[in-house]
C-alpha cells in the first residue's frame, strides 16, 4: 500500500519509513506540517497515513486526520500522549502510542495493511489502541 | 389634636391607676422604676396600645422624657432602616397574644441608632383577658458591632483563602504541564535513541555486529515500554507490571511471525511503585527473549508467562518448552548481567529449573513494605 507519513521529527520518519519499506509499503511522502500534509493527500493519494499530533506548525495533526477521513483515507495517530486525542478520535483506525518498539511497530503494520486490503480477520496487537477500545472509554479513564 | 390630648390624658390615667395599684412601698414597683433594664408597659385597650409606663432606664436609652413618651405607641422608635419583616413580627405577636422576643434597630430621639433586644409579653387578668403588655429592652449594640467585626474579619480570611487557592491551582497546573512536557521529551529521545540504533543497524553489513546491535535495541526498547506505561494509572507512581508484561510478551511473540509459539498469559494486575518499574521490567524483558532466543524462535513452543501475588509477595514466572538451540554467547551474558543487577537491586530471589526441553524462572520479590501488598 501507499503511506503517507506526517511526523515534524526527521529521524523518526526517516526510520519509520525505512521499517514501512522493509515490510514491503511504499512511502509516498514525508509532511512535517499541516500545509505540506493537505499537499501530499491531494497529490499523491496514499492509501493509508501515519499522523503524528504535534507538527511544525502546532497540534494541527488532529485537523490533518479530520481532513484524512473526509477524504476517504484510513490512517492511525501516532503520539507520546494519546489521552489528547479528542473523542471520537477524528476518524482514525486507532492509534500507536510513542516511543513504539520495532515490534510493535511490525505488528501494527501488518494488522493496518490487511485491514485496508479488505481482511479484517485478524486481531489488533497490542500496541495499536482502537479507536472503539478508546471511545469507549476503558483505557484512559 | 383634641382627641390625641385625650387619649394621652388616658394613657397618663391608666399608668398612674396602674402604679397607684401599688402601694409606694411595694418592692416590685420600686425595682421596676430601678431596674437598668429599660422597661415599659402599655394597653391594649386604649386605642393603638399606648404606652402608659416607662422607667428611667427606658428614658436614658432612648433620650426622650416621660411627656414624650406616654401615650405613644412604640413604632416612634422605629426609623427607615427597620426592618419590615421584624415590625410584622411584632405585631403579628401582639395580635395573637403571645410573646415576642425579636432583636430590632431602633432610633433614639437624637437620630442615633441602636441595637435592640425586645421581649414583649402579654399581662392578663384572673379572667384571661390580656390587660397590659409589658416590654423589656436590652441594647446590644456592641454585641452586633462585634458581630459585624467577626464577618468582615472571616470575609477578609475567606478572600486571603481564594487568592491562594487560586495561586495553588496555577502552580499546579505549571507542574502538570512541566511533568506532560518532560514525559513527552523522554519519550522522543527514547524512540530517537531507537531510530539511531535501528540506522546503524541497517548501515552494518556485518552479521555480528548487526546482532549486537539488535541486542542494544531490544533493551532500549524494553525502557520504551516501560515508559508508556508509566502515568497511565490514576496513582501516577504507580506501575502496572501485569500490563508491561502483556504487551511486551505478545509484541515479541507476534513479531517472530510464527504460528506455532503457544503462549498463554495468568496475569493479575499487580502495581508497584514507579521507581521499581525499569528494573522490574528489565528482568521480565531478559526472561522472556531469553525463552525466545533459547529456542522457540527456531522451532516453536509453549510460553506461558505469569504475574500475581503469593502469600503476600510478587511472583513472575516464565515458563517454556521447546527444543532448545544455543543461544547467542554475547547477548545471552548481558542477559544474565541485566537480570543479576536488577535482582539486587529489587532484592528478589530468582531460581531456575531446567527439565529436558522445559525450563521454570520464577522470580520472586519480597514485599515488606505494606503500601505495596495494599494493592
Amino acid at each position: 500500500m501507499k503511506v503517507m507519513i506526517v511526523e515534524d521529527e526527521m529521524l523518526l520518519a526517516m526510520e519509520l519509513e525505512s521499517e514501512i519499506e522493509l515490510a514491503g509499503h511504499q512511502v509516498t511522502g514525508l509532511a512535517m506540517s499541516s500545509s505540506q500534509a493537505r499537499e501530499q493527500i491531494n497529490a499523491s493519494k496514499p492509501d493509508f497515513a501515519f499522523v503524528d499530533i504535534h507538527l511544525m506548525d502546532g497540534p494541527t495533526g488532529i485537523d490533518v486526520g479530520r481532513e484524512l477521513a473526509a477524504a476517504g483515507i484510513p490512517y492511525v495517530f501516532v503520539s507520546g500522549n494519546i489521552k489528547k486525542i479528542p473523542e471520537g478520535f477524528a476518524g482514525a483506525l486507532g492509534a500507536i502510542e510513542k516511543p513504539y518498539t520495532m515490534n510493535g511497530m511490525k505488528n501494527a503494520l501488518t494488522y493496518i495493511s490487511a485491514i485496508v486490503g479488505g481482511d479484517e480477520s485478524g486481531a489488533p496487537p497490542a500496541s495499536l489502541v482502537l479507536a472503539e477500545d478508546a471511545n469507549a472509554g476503558k483505557r484512559f479513564g | 389634636m383634641q382627641e390625641k390630648d385625650q387619649h394621652r390624658t388616658d394613657a397618663r390615667d391608666a399608668g398612674d391607676r396602674l402604679v397607684a395599684g401599688h402601694v409606694s412601698e411595694d418592692p416590685f414597683a420600686a425595682a421596676f422604676k430601678a431596674t437598668r433594664m429599660p422597661m415599659i408597659v402599655t394597653d391594649p385597650n386604649q386605642p393603638d396600645n399606648p404606652i402608659i409606663f416607662s422607667n428611667e432606664a427606658f428614658r436614658r436609652l432612648t433620650g426622650y422624657t416621660d411627656d414624650e413618651i406616654i401615650g405613644r405607641n412604640c413604632r416612634f422608635l422605629q426609623g427607615p432602616e427597620t426592618d419590615k419583616a421584624t415590625i410584622a413580627k411584632i405585631r403579628e405577636g401582639i395580635a395573637a397574644g403571645q410573646d415576642v422576643a425579636v432583636d430590632i434597630l431602633n432610633y433614639r430621639k437624637d437620630g442615633t441608632t441602636f441595637w435592640n433586644a425586645v421581649f414583649i409579653s402579654p399581662v392578663r387578668d384572673e379572667a384571661g383577658r390580656i390587660i397590659y403588655f409589658f416590654a423589656s429592652q436590652l441594647d446590644f449594640t456592641t454585641v452586633k458591632s462585634r458581630e459585624a467585626d467577626l464577618a468582615a474579619a472571616r470575609h477578609q480570611a475567606e478572600a486571603e483563602v481564594a487568592k491562594h487557592t487560586a495561586t495553588l491551582h496555577a502552580a499546579l497546573e505549571a507542574r502538570t504541564l512541566l511533568v506532560h512536557e518532560v514525559d513527552h521529551r523522554v519519550k522522543n529521545n527514547l524512540l530517537t535513541m531507537a531510530s539511531i540504533v535501528k540506522m546503524q543497524t541497517r548501515i552494518t553489513t556485518d552479521h555480528r555486529q548487526r546482532q549486537t546491535l539488535m541486542s542494544v535495541l531490544n533493551r532500549i526498547e524494553a525502557l520504551s515500554t516501560v515508559q508508556r506505561k508509566l502515568f497511565t494509572l490514576d496513582d501516577v507512581s504507580k506501575f502496572d507490571i501485569s500490563e508491561f508484561t502483556r504487551e511486551l510478551v505478545t509484541d515479541l511473540v507476534d513479531a517472530t511471525g510464527r504460528k506455532d509459539i503457544r503462549l498463554s498469559l495468568d496475569l493479575s494486575p499487580l502495581l508497584v511503585p514507579a521507581v521499581k518499574a525499569t528494573p522490574l521490567s528489565l528482568i521480565v524483558n531478559e526472561l522472556v527473549g531469553d525463552a525466545v532466543r533459547r529456542g522457540l524462535m527456531d522451532g516453536g513452543g509453549d510460553i506461558h508467562v505469569m504475574v500475581k501475588r503469593l502469600n503476600g509477595h510478587f511472583l513472575i514466572r516464565v515458563e517454556d518448552t521447546s527444543e532448545p538451540v544455543e543461544p547467542d554467547i554475547e547477548s545471552t551474558e548481558l542477559g544474565r548481567m541485566l537480570i543479576e543487577a536488577s535482582a539486587l537491586q529489587l532484592g528478589a530471589k530468582i531460581e531456575r529449573k531446567q527439565d529436558g526441553r522445559k525450563t521454570v524462572v520464577n522470580v520472586v520479590l519480597l514485599v515488606g513494605d505494606k503500601q505495596e501488598n495494599a494493592h
